[in-house]
């Protein structure tokens, strides 16, 4: 096929340019020229004209692919190389050719008005990612982690908060057996049952006062917590429910997703835009990941209510636990509990919120 | 032009050839939107492809004696090469889970594997480069490395940053003294006098610069406590004190930046005749620089080709050699474009030292 079209115009000279010879900087002033569907490179220096440099057939030769205006290399099997300015005489032949497919990039890339569509379709695809598809993906991730991780993952860091700060509970035995008992009530009607939760004691050493959740059901309450929250033994229950909704809502695998895939992000784009536009898109990753952290609080905060609810208990003590936060620790000037449960009023205002409106919503149908 | 040389040196007034920069926004532009719908499009593979297609444009664009450079990656051994990458940061963020004391047992070996990345990096980058069909090669050792890197940072600890320029003098003779181009050789002696130069100046603008937020937020708070008394406004104060330090470092380091980069490239020769020289404005670099991101933001990044191609003309622009004599016709080693090359697969970013 391409045959008919090269015997037509023998020795047709596609583009002139330089030969450089194997591994070489000398350069020779030369043409490239087509003969009946091979490549020769003939040089034009004076006193040299038509000698012939080298010669090779298309498939042992390699033609870059075009990239804007800069030069275009034909790399000969023997490594010299034929390099000319003049891409549209390349790309002219590879079209004779029917290798015009080797351009589609360059093709789509020329400054044309379906750049600005592609711009928008990039806006729009990149606000898609960030609002949708992330999300979803990393929901799609949490429901195929295997359960094995999450407990993997508790284990370890348990065993190691153990080595470096916590100690044995010094709390009372019969004080353990009562905040059991408390946590039992309201894990019952939890995702998963009472057995899926265990509630460990210990002393919280360089914590101090603290309860968290692991993400496999785990819960820790420090010995420092209890003496915080003194014969209130609701508030303790109210915070423990708290963490439920934790480990029911999967935070820590969501959370720990969710950074990966924006600082997947932000690396990929990253040679696309900037080193200082790259570093101010990881600091919004990082508040990103604050503002999610919120989020994840309050709801936790909202499943502490239901829970409490339901075993018939305050649903509201969860904001006398943050009133206590603010006196007592405050005033201590200890903040590594609030930045990780914070404080403010409007958390407070939120939840006595939600127990009001969850208590007109259980009116209604039995009165 | 390449024909007019001098053959006198000592004498002051060689004749440099500034490198230029023909690439242009417009066209970039076209290359850029296309690398990015298309790396979202393929959810984020063609990235690699469309780094090369970013590198070819900017070095085939950057002309020094009228010839260009040229970039020869191929996407496929940055994919690879960034898979790896990925691969080892998954690992290690899972066992960062499951074992967090396992990795403070991992950042050593990782300190120690970190000047053979840079080297394997550095050499990658040269190895895909060419000038006139020839090839830049990097041979510097693990052991180079190593000093540049732990050696450096130990003795800028160590001295409480005093002699951080003699650690950055290290770190830059160790790529310009094991760069080649093809088989000729470069080298830098930048002077430490000239380096501690440009890190005092740094130094004593930062240290104006707080002196000066220092006296001022001493006026605000005693205007505060007259008209409101103490309490809350004495943070605030204090927090913009912080807000309004950091431009100002973004600004020093950017200055002394553009400084060591004029210092090491003048300092620079290759072949052991041909002088290098670098000029840059540091005024003029700084402001490039943050006008740059903020036209970036401000257009939601739609002005980035722009801003790109503005810093590198400006970059390649202040930029030139003396040609002492002829250049000659250089070789290089590298054989084969397969298998020397197929075997660097870590591309690692960072380092550029491409004109």
């Amino acid at each position: 096929m391409s045959m008919g079209s090269t015997l037509v115009s023998d020795h047709k000279t596609i583009a002139t340019g330089v030969w450089h010879p194997p591994h070489s900087s000398r350069e020779v002033p030369a043409r490239l020229v087509d003969i009946g569907g091979s490549l020769i490179v003939v040089s034009i220096e004076e006193g040299e004209e038509d000698r012939r440099l080298v010669w090779g057939i298309r498939s042992d030769i390699e033609i870059s692919p075009r990239v804007g205006s800069i030069p275009r290399r034909i790399v000969f099997g023997n490594e010299s190389l034929f390099e000319t300015r003049d891409n549209d005489a390349i790309d002219t032949y590879l079209r004779g050719r029917g290798e015009g497919r080797s351009g589609l990039i360059h093709g789509l890339e020329i400054v044309r008005p379906r750049l600005i569509g592609f711009a928008l379709a990039v806006v729009v695809l990149a606000s898609v990612i960030y609002r949708y598809a992330l999300p979803a993906l990393v929901e799609v991730a949490v429901l195929v982690t295997p359960p094995v991780v999450p407990e993997m993952m508790s284990a370890g860091t348990l065993k190691t908060l153990d080595q470096v700060t916590f100690g044995p509970s010094k709390l009372p035995e019969a004080e353990q057996t009562a905040i059991r008992d408390d946590f039992a009530r309201i894990a019952v009607n939890a995702q998963g049952g009472a057995s899926r939760y265990h509630l460990n004691f210990r002393d919280g050493g360089l914590i101090g006062p603290n309860a968290f959740a692991l993400p496999d059901g785990n819960l820790v309450l420090t010995d420092q917590l209890v003496a915080l929250a003194g014969s209130d033994k609701e508030m303790i229950t109210a915070v423990l429910g708290h963490e439920i909704g934790h480990v029911e809502y999967k935070h820590s695998l969501r959370q720990l997703y969710t950074a990966a895939g924006v600082a997947g992000l932000v690396l990929l784009i990253a040679g696309d835009v900037g080193s200082g536009v790259q570093d101010i898109l990881t600091q919004g990753g990082g508040l990103l990941a604050l503002s999610y952290s919120r989020q994840a609080e309050a709801q936790a905060d909202r499943r502490s209510v239901e829970l409490m609810l339901t075993a018939g208990k305050d649903p509201a003590a969860l904001s006398r636990f943050f009133d206590l936060l603010e006196t007592k620790l405050d005033d201590n000037g200890k903040t590594s509990m609030l930045s990780t449960h914070p404080g403010t009023p409007e958390r407070k205002q939120a939840i006595l919120d939600y127990v009001r409106e969850l208590r007109a919503k259980g009116d209604q149908p039995s009165g | 032009m390449a024909a007019i040389e001098q053959d006198y040196p000592a004498d002051g007034s060689r004749f440099f050839q500034r490198a230029s920069f023909t690439g242009n926004a417009s066209e970039y532009f076209g290359i850029w939107i296309v690398n990015i719908l298309l790396t979202i499009v393929t959810l984020g593979i063609y990235s690699a492809w469309a780094k090369v297609r970013r590198n070819r444009y900017f070095y085939g664009n950057t002309v020094l004696l009228d010839h260009s450079f040229e970039y020869h990656a191929k996407g496929k051994q940055i994919l690879i090469g960034r898979l790896i990458v990925f691969g080892f940061l998954v690992v290690v963020n899972i066992l960062s889970h499951l074992a967090p004391l396992a990795l403070l047992a991992i950042w050593p070996i990782m300190l120690v594997i970190f000047p053979w990345f840079l080297m394997r990096g550095l050499r990658f980058n040269a190895r895909v480069t060419s000038y006139r069909n020839v090839r830049f090669d990097f041979v510097g050792t693990y052991g180079g490395a190593f000093k540049a890197i732990f050696l450096g940072a130990l003795v800028t600890v160590v001295s409480v940053g005093l002699l951080s320029p003699i650690a950055s003098r290290w770190l830059y003779k160790y790529i310009f003294d094991n760069l080649r181009y093809g088989d000729r050789p470069f080298a830098t002696e930048p002077r430490l006098g000239a380096l501690y130069e440009a890190f005092i100046t740094a130094i004593a603008i930062m240290l104006a610069a707080v002196v000066v937020l220092g006296l001022l937020s001493v006026v605000m708070i005693g205007f505060r406590s007259n008209s409101m008394g103490p309490g809350m406004g004495s943070i605030s104060l204090w927090h913009w004190m912080i807000v309004l330090i950091f431009p100002i470092y973004i600004l020093t380091g950017l200055y002394y930046h553009a400084a060591v980069r004029n210092i090491i490239w003048s300092a620079a020769t290759v072949d052991r005749r041909h002088q290098l020289r670098s000029d840059l404005g540091r005024r003029r670099y700084a402001w490039i620089a943050i006008s740059n991101v903020i036209v970036t933001l401000v257009t939601f990044g739609l002005m980035r080709p722009w801003a790109a191609v503005r810093m590198q003309r400006f970059l390649t622009e202040h930029t030139a050699i003396h040609v002492d004599g002829e250049i000659g016709v250089v070789f290089d080693q590298i054989r084969s474009t397969g298998s020397a090359i197929s075997a660097e697969y870590l591309d690692v970013d960072g380092f550029d030292f491409g004109f």
